[in-house]
């Protein structure tokens, strides 16, 4: 079966973005192939967001280290989907639990993911920088000309 | 007391021989406890000396002693007169001027004075003890005994005025010392003595009276008495020292675990965790310089690859080691760690995030280790860019906690404050997880640069970053023992030289990078 997805979370994905900080939304070319939105499952619904953006954070507006995350993305040119959790009063709460199941630590956000694939918290986004992977899977993802 | 007033004029007939006799013997009057050497039995004895026994053992057996006045003196000063005025009672005087047997008794007594004048305690000095029996001194002249009967009277007489006058004049004494029997009732100590000594010249040689048998056992309570005050001040010396040194033990062990300094930090505040991370931070210096040495080595005697790759990797792993620690210290103590007080000074003054700045040492390294190809230093120099960028993000990061903080803190009303204050404390806690990535950062730096070099070069670059971070610390020991001028503001180039001079003798041994 096929759902619609319902016109509440609709809302709260417009790409238009929240806060203060102006990330395009960047429409991947696999977007299409996410069709099927189950409401009830926040890992779902994490899924599905992740895979309208290429570089998607989730955050929470008062962590700072959310916020070294974040600048480190528009410090490298990129401009990340940020997903503020707690400023969405609804699934907010459910996906940052579905986000410390998911990580298996107890600091549900910063999670970044990079063309719908998890790549992890800080220190795996830092790695990965050092490492020199980053910059080739942004490029990858369309995040990053050149 | 007839034979008394004989003897008086006696001496004041025999007037400038006996001014000179007794000014030889003047000086023991003023004497404060004198020990003569040439007492044959003082020698003998032991240094907690009874007099009580000595007394009955010289009136019971006899006891000859040489008779060597003239050399001996006679008198004692009168050390304390308060203290023995209680071991003794108030004594009459009755003087007994007898010259019988002309072994006077003051011979005996002054020798015997002479042996209590030897020990040392205060209390015993002016004993009598003269219940010396008689022993025949027939070899005493007249004139001598004489001499020491006016030498009695003249003791008695200072004495009796609790004053040891510099000077006596012999005529001014003739009246008052033999009647002195009657008016001592206060008595001070050594009267009684030397009354006693004339009193034994009256005693035969073995009786013993009533007052010579008081006198005897107070002797021996007296001796007894300081027997015991000496034992108890004894033990107290001893359990004393044995405080103290379990009081070294403790300070020692305090200091070592608890105020280990560096760059002469006050080490009162440290935290117990921060003070082991301090010891372990002083361990892996050391190991530090092991591996130094080892890679110094292996360089020299060119290692095959291998070998110097296990090199290499141990110190690798010597690296992650104190990152391991740092992050089990940063549970608990982060403050400690953040703002480097296990560092040397010149290391904290330009300290990012508790430790060094990657991009720094990529930077100084990219210089260092020229040879390097062309994917090598592509290689470098994205890492280079990459840590920075990271290093960039963190303290951004870092910049934002500090703002939210300081909202914190400025906003707690009054009535809110202390909800204010937990918040701020909880968001302290995020500064443990900058701290992680900050060291994070760095140990992946080094793996990547590990990664990137070849072995031999990677063994030249270990060995470069230790030397550079030998060297800060160095630099921080140097600037600290610097002669700071004073008062010389007009001699600067003095003051440069002494600078050069100082780091020229310096026992640093700098190596070359390579």
């Amino acid at each position: 079966m096929q759902y619609q997805a319902a016109p509440t979370t609709e809302s709260w994905i417009t790409p238009t973005t929240p806060y203060y900080y102006n990330y395009n939304y960047m429409p991947l070319p696999h977007n299409k192939h996410y069709s099927i939105v189950v409401n009830n499952d926040p890992l779902e619904k994490v899924a599905k967001l992740v895979s309208q953006s290429a570089v998607v954070i989730f955050s929470l507006s008062s962590c700072c280290m959310c916020h070294a995350v974040k600048s480190l993305f528009s410090g490298m040119g990129v401009n990340p989907t940020v997903y503020e959790l707690d400023e969405e009063p609804v699934r907010g709460k459910e996906i940052e639990k579905a986000l410390v199941r998911l990580m298996g630590s107890s600091m549900s956000v910063p999670v970044v993911f990079i063309g719908g694939k998890l790549v992890g918290s800080m220190d795996r986004v830092m790695g990965s920088h050092i490492n020199g992977t980053l910059v080739p899977l942004l490029k990858k993802a369309g995040a990053l000309w050149l | 007391m007839a034979s008394h007033r004989v003897g008086e004029t006696g001496l004041s007939d025999s007037g400038p021989s006996h001014h000179h006799h007794h000014h030889q013997h003047m000086p023991y009057s003023v004497l404060p406890a004198y020990n003569p050497p040439n007492t044959g039995f003082i020698n003998q004895e032991s240094s907690s000396f009874n007099f009580g026994e000595l007394e009955e053992a010289i009136v019971l057996q006899g006891y000859k002693i040489n008779n060597d006045e003239n050399k001996l003196p006679l008198y004692t000063t009168v050390p304390r007169p308060a203290a023995t005025l209680d071991m003794f009672p108030s004594w009459p005087i009755r003087v007994h001027q007898t010259p019988r047997g002309s072994n006077s008794s003051t011979d005996s007594g002054s020798a015997v004075n002479v042996a209590i004048a030897s020990k040392p305690e205060a209390h015993c000095h002016t004993e009598p003890e003269s219940p010396i029996s008689s022993n025949s001194r027939k070899t005493l002249s007249e004139q001598q005994l004489q001499q020491q009967q006016q030498h009695q009277e003249i003791f008695r007489q200072q004495l009796q005025h609790l004053q040891i006058p510099e000077q006596l004049e012999m005529e001014s004494e003739g009246g008052s010392p033999v009647t002195t029997g009657g008016s001592s009732h206060s008595q001070q100590t050594p009267k009684p003595f030397s009354e006693k000594r004339k009193g034994i010249g009256s005693t035969s040689e073995r009786t013993l009276d009533a007052k010579t048998l008081r006198r005897l056992a107070q002797n021996r309570e007296a001796a007894r008495k300081s027997r015991l005050r000496k034992k108890a001040y004894v033990q107290q010396l001893e359990s004393s020292r044995i405080r103290l040194t379990q009081l070294e033990q403790d300070l020692q062990r305090a200091r070592s675990q608890g105020l280990f300094m560096c760059g002469g930090a006050g080490g009162g505040n440290l935290s117990p965790s921060a003070a082991m991370f301090d010891m372990e931070y002083a361990r892996w210096l050391n190991e530090d310089q092991r591996h130094m040495a080892e890679l110094r080595k292996g360089l020299q005697s060119h290692l095959s690859d291998s070998d110097l790759r296990v090199i290499v990797d141990s110190f690798v792993a010597h690296y992650d080691e104190i990152f391991r620690l740092k992050s089990v210290v940063a549970k608990s103590d982060v403050f400690h760690l953040f703002t480097g007080m296990w560092a040397t000074p010149a290391e904290r003054c330009f300290l990012w995030m508790g430790g060094f700045r990657p991009s720094e040492l990529i930077k100084m390294l990219a210089i260092q280790l020229d040879p390097l190809t062309e994917q090598q230093v592509v290689g470098i120099y994205s890492l280079q860019q990459s840590s920075q960028q990271t290093e960039e993000a963190l303290t951004q990061g870092l910049d934002q906690l500090h703002q939210s903080l300081v909202d914190t803190i400025a906003s707690g009303s009054v009535n809110d404050g202390v909800h204010h204050m937990a918040v701020a404390v909880g968001k302290l806690t995020n500064l443990e997880g900058f701290v992680h990535q900050a060291d994070n950062l760095r140990r992946m730096t080094l793996h990547r640069l590990h990664r990137i070099l070849t072995v031999r070069q990677a063994a030249k670059c270990f060995l470069v970053i230790s030397e550079y971070y030998g060297r800060l610390r160095a630099l921080s020991n140097l600037w600290a023992s610097r002669p700071r001028e004073a008062v010389m503001s007009d001699e600067n180039s003095c003051q440069t030289t002494t600078d050069l001079q100082m780091v020229q003798s310096s026992q640093i041994q700098f190596s070359n990078f390579g």
